[in-house]
């Protein structure tokens, strides 16, 4: 009895850590009003999402999780403040306004979620979860095989799929080269809008001028 | 991005970030002593840099006002602290000069011997740590490892590593010890080939000249004008020597000795095939043929102590005794500049007539070259700042005196 | 070793096993880290000393002051804490254990030898790059929050260099990774079994040139001279960690020769064959096959030269730092994206191309034990199969068969049916680790 019951507290225990600290962060990042440590926290949310995702056993996932959000986006935001920072510590204030405003969107996209999710009757019911695993592939999410057999064309994600359906189904690639060239494009057509502009100073006052401009 | 100052009117710029005021020194590992360069910089890029000196000024100037000359002489050694005896050299001069004294042959042979090992010793310092700025650190141990056989011959000299007040107006404090110039000649047959890793851990190497080559460039019209002498000038390509063109009681002493002045003439320099040629990246005046001049410089200095050694062992006459510690000065004044290792070292000196000067004044060489730090340092890079100084060899005991 | 735990101490299933495996790999791991920025450290300053032609430490722990780094450490500890007035003073505390967590985490997935690695994951590969890259935000934090605009240099220095080098370093890696058709490290490890002629760096001319990219790469990543320029102490001071002393500097270390272990250890496994040695001495000895001890042998001669290849890198870094100036940061920016990405592109292309037309390679001759392994994917069951003993299940060879196979898997099995996704032993699978699960299977 007792192993059985440290297996359930054991399994539960990380996923309420991991849990509770993408959301406690995740609520710090609001309550904060310096941009670092706003940055910081986010890191420390999407890194616990990212555990969520190795206890679910995803890993491939968890680890994009990681070098995507974590290692890019957040270097890329931490960067961008540090670089156009004017003051040592940037702190924003949030008017009250826009916290009340805020509350209602959120908060109700946050009711909307919630009532969908439990919408899902094999989330809510312990025997209706244990039948659904029963019927569902038992597949092994560890490997990235499936992911990568899906960007080739070959769907063993849709197996069990209706042959009609399995009819037009192709592979992932085209889609993600055609993302791929968009964000170059993007990222090529920003650095050139940002590139350092050359001009010719006439005198020390003048380009006094034109920099503060 | 290019260092180069091709139009002083065209800048860059960027996205509208702060510019940072920011401080290096004085305590700071990489500059040569204690200075405080003050950068104004953009991020990476400097616009202004500003040296403020003075932090090692102990008033040699006017001490000298109380002292007789050879009571002087220990602070000569504290200036240049690295070339101690290129710095009494020039004093000893100076005071020669004004008292119209002559030195025998034997003397005037021993002073090149001994300062021309002073140049080596200097140079080796130089070199190592501009290898340690540039974040190189083993050439700088194997720098000293030579050095530290210099010193030891001076030890055997006159009993000091570093502060030496041995040449003195008159002469020297002593003769050389016997068994002395066979160890001195050991000493260069061992130290030559030597030479070879230093070409192959800095000259030559591919880091060391992206760093070196193109940066801090200075043409010879700066240099003179800035008033730069010694390596910083011969690496402009300026041909000045104050060994062949300097006054006559100094270059009578280099008399009949062969050797070359190291600068750059007609494209190219005085070397042998052991030495590494110019890389094409390397533009005349920037810090990579400053560096190069000094290590040409060496191998000119290792050869002049050959001469100098035989020279001294035929020659006759004394070791030059010293003035008597009260000599009386004539009444006048002299100036006198001679070829530190670091450039025009010069010493003037005011007599009232005793034996106590009225007026002591040291010209330091390393002055007028920081002055060129302002305008080479402007519009590059931080990590180019410590090249340009390092390449400019400045000690700040010279500067502040 | 969850199994085993449980199997011993007489509790079956249970998640006891997996909780006391995990913790004693974390606390293996942790003493390799430690430990060995101890004895790097050391050897750092002696192969220093030795290159500018003077000693090392000889005084603490005998001739060789081989227990200088424990002085030092002691030392260390001993030290006031401080922090600078202008400083964040919470993210100033949290940065070095941010960097020390980032380069800790990777060892996770770091094999050992054969399945002795903390967790098996099976893009591990990909894991570990993930995972360095978030070393840098430690450096972020440490020199923005000194409050210091030496710090601040440094720290952008830093992030904006290992975050280019990210990018010749994935392309590098990615080379041994289609070598041999998986992520998985330890299945990378085994598939170069055998003589030295099965080594993915010999297999090709373009996998020998990924190699020397790679490693300039992790130099770079590591933040190794030349390319020490967030630690240029003759420029900036210290860098980032100037307004650090103490055992929160020390942190910093640590994560750095850990981090140079990982990437060396990481080389080694791609390309040099991982625990297998030039020769395979255990094979021809014929300890595997006899019995439990002689499998844990081999396994420990296989970590020991796991760990010999992984110091020798680390000591081929220390002897460039020791002799190379430093470059630009302009320099070195210049170095990645016009050198290192393009020459790690044709070699990536040559690569490719190699194995697409098949050309002869070293490999081919299957000197050693066998032909090398196939690669195994766990596809349906939760057995206690790992791919660490995929040489008993040969993996479908093709697409088609994959597509076969799993046709074939449904439904699944039906003793699987009694065991739900999720819930209560769902946990246990994610911490697989069978370092001796040879011997547990049937």
């Amino acid at each position: 009895m007792t192993s059985a019951l440290l297996a359930n507290i054991s399994s539960d225990l990380f996923f309420i850590v991991f849990a509770g600290i993408a959301c406690v962060f995740a609520v710090a990042v609001l309550l904060t009003s310096n941009i670092v440590r706003m940055a910081f926290y986010l890191v420390i949310s999407l890194g616990a999402t990212a555990g969520l995702f190795f206890l679910a056993g995803a890993e491939f996932v968890g680890a994009m999780q990681l070098m995507i959000y974590v290692g890019g986006t957040l270097v890329l935001l931490i960067f961008g403040v540090m670089l156009t920072a004017q003051s040592r510590f940037v702190n924003m204030r949030t008017h009250p306004r826009d916290w009340i405003m805020a509350i209602i969107v959120g908060g109700s996209l946050l009711m909307l979620l919630l009532t969908a999710a439990f919408r899902v009757p094999s989330w809510h019911e312990e025997q209706q979860v244990i039948a659904a695993a029963s019927e569902l592939e038992v597949a092994d999410s560890k490997t990235a095989t499936r992911l990568g057999l899906a960007l080739s064309g070959v769907r063993v994600d849709k197996i069990n799929a209706d042959e009609q359906l399995k009819q037009g189904m192709s592979g992932y690639l085209l889609p993600f080269v055609i993302v791929s060239i968009h964000l170059l494009v993007v990222l090529i057509g920003a650095a050139y809008m940002a590139r350092s502009k050359r001009m010719v100073r006439r005198t020390s006052e003048q380009a006094e001028d034109t920099t503060s401009s | 991005m290019s260092s180069q100052l091709d139009d002083q009117r065209i800048i860059e710029f960027d996205v509208r970030t702060d510019e940072m005021l920011v401080n290096m020194g004085p305590q700071h590992p990489s500059t040569h002593g204690v200075l405080r360069l003050v950068l104004r910089t953009d991020g990476e890029i400097i616009s202004q840099v500003e040296p403020q000196i003075g932090y090692l000024h102990r008033c040699a100037e006017k001490i000298g006002e109380n002292l007789t000359p050879r009571q002087w002489i220990p602070y000569t050694d504290r200036m240049d602290y690295l070339a101690g005896m290129n710095m009494n050299l020039g004093w000893a001069l100076t005071v020669e000069k004004l008292m119209e004294h002559e030195l025998s042959d034997k003397a005037k042979h021993l002073r090149v011997l001994i300062a021309e090992l002073g140049r080596i010793a200097s140079h080796l310092v130089g070199m190592g740590a501009y290898g340690l700025d540039l974040g190189t650190f083993s050439p700088f141990l194997y720098a000293f490892r030579e050095r530290e056989k210099i010193l030891d011959l001076f030890e055997d000299v006159c009993g000091a590593r570093l502060t030496y007040s041995y040449l003195t107006p008159g002469g020297a404090t002593a003769d050389l010890p016997p068994g002395w110039l066979e160890r001195c000649q050991e000493f260069l047959d061992q130290f030559e080939p030597v030479i070879q890793e230093y070409h192959a851990l800095l000259t030559t190497n591919a880091i060391f000249i992206k760093r070196t080559a193109g940066i801090g460039v200075m043409s010879a019209e700066m240099a003179i004008d800035y008033g730069c002498t010694g390596p910083v000038l011969r690496g402009s390509g300026v041909n000045h020597d104050l060994r062949f063109h300097g006054e006559e009681i100094y270059t009578e002493m280099y008399d009949g000795y062969i050797f070359d002045v190291v600068c750059e003439k007609d494209g190219s320099y005085p070397v042998d095939e052991t030495y590494p040629p110019v890389p094409e990246d390397a533009v005349l005046g920037d810090c990579w043929h400053r560096f190069y001049v000094r290590m040409l410089e060496v191998v000119q200095s290792i050869k002049l102590v050959r001469q100098a050694m035989e020279r001294y062992s035929s020659a006759s006459g004394d070791w030059g005794i010293p003035i008597k510690l009260s000599q009386r000065l004539p009444a006048g004044e002299a100036y006198l500049e001679t070829e530190a290792p670091r450039g025009q070292m010069g010493f003037y000196l005011v007599s009232d007539g005793t034996a106590i000067p009225w007026r002591v004044r040291a010209r330091s060489s390393c002055f007028c070259n920081l002055s060129v730090t302002a305008p080479l340092c402007q519009g590059c890079l931080l990590a180019d700042v410590p090249a340009i100084v390092g390449s400019l060899d400045v000690v700040m005991g010279e500067i502040d005196r | 070793m969850a199994e085993l735990i449980n199997i011993r101490l007489g509790l079956e299933g249970s998640a006891f096993g997996s909780i006391a495996a995990a913790v004693i790999h974390a606390l293996l791991l942790l003493h390799v880290v430690a430990v060995g920025a101890l004895v790097f450290i050391w050897m750092e300053r002696k192969i220093a000393g030795r290159i500018q032609d003077r000693l090392g430490p000889t005084r603490v722990g005998g001739k060789f002051g081989w227990l200088q780094t424990l002085a030092d450490g002691l030392k260390l500890i001993t030290k006031e804490d401080i922090t600078p007035q202008n400083a964040d003073k919470m993210l100033f505390k949290i940065a070095p254990y941010v960097s020390f967590a980032a380069s800790y985490a990777a060892f996770l997935a770091l094999p050992f030898a054969d399945g002795w690695v903390a967790n098996n994951v099976n893009s591990a590969v990909f894991f570990v790059l993930a995972v360095l890259g978030l070393e840098v935000f430690g450096v972020i934090l440490a020199g923005y929050s000194s409050g210091s605009k030496w710090s601040l240099f440094g720290a952008i220095r830093e992030a904006a260099q290992v975050v280019s080098y990210e990018v010749p370093l994935g392309l590098c890696v990615v080379v041994p990774v289609f070598l041999a058709g998986t992520m998985n490290l330890v299945t990378i490890g085994n598939m170069q079994a055998g003589y030295f002629t099965n080594w993915f760096v010999f297999h090709d001319i373009f996998t020998f040139g990924t190699f020397w990219i790679f490693f300039t790469c992790a130099t770079a990543s590591v933040n190794r001279a030349p390319f020490d320029l967030a630690e240029a102490e003759s420029e900036l001071v210290a860098g980032f960690h100037t307004e650090y002393s103490g055992l929160r500097w020390s942190f910093f270390f640590m994560a750095e020769y850990g981090s140079m272990f990982l990437v060396s250890g990481l080389g080694a496994i791609l390309f040099f064959g991982g625990w297998h040695g030039p020769i395979p001495l255990m094979s021809i000895l014929g300890l595997p096959e006899s019995g439990v001890l002689g499998n844990y042998l081999a396994n420990l001669a296989g970590c020991v030269n796991f760990m010999l290849k992984a110091v020798v890198g680390v000591t081929v870094m220390m002897w460039v730092r020791w002799t190379l100036p430093r470059l630009r940061i302009d320099q070195v920016i210049t170095t990645c994206l016009k050198y290192c990405v393009p020459l790690a592109s044709v070699c990536f292309i040559g690569a490719v191309g190699w194995q697409v037309l098949d050309l002869p390679s070293p490999s081919d001759w299957h000197l050693g034990t066998g032909p090398a392994y196939k690669v195994h994917e766990e596809w349906a069951t939760h057995t206690n199969n790992s791919a660490a003993s995929g040489a008993d299940d040969r993996g479908p060879e093709t697409t088609e068969q994959y597509q076969r196979e799993s046709d074939q898997l449904l439904p699944p099995e039906p003793d699987d049916a009694d065991k739900p996704l999720t819930g209560s032993s769902g946990s246990p699978r994610s911490l697989t680790a069978t370092p001796l699960g040879q011997e547990l299977s049937p």
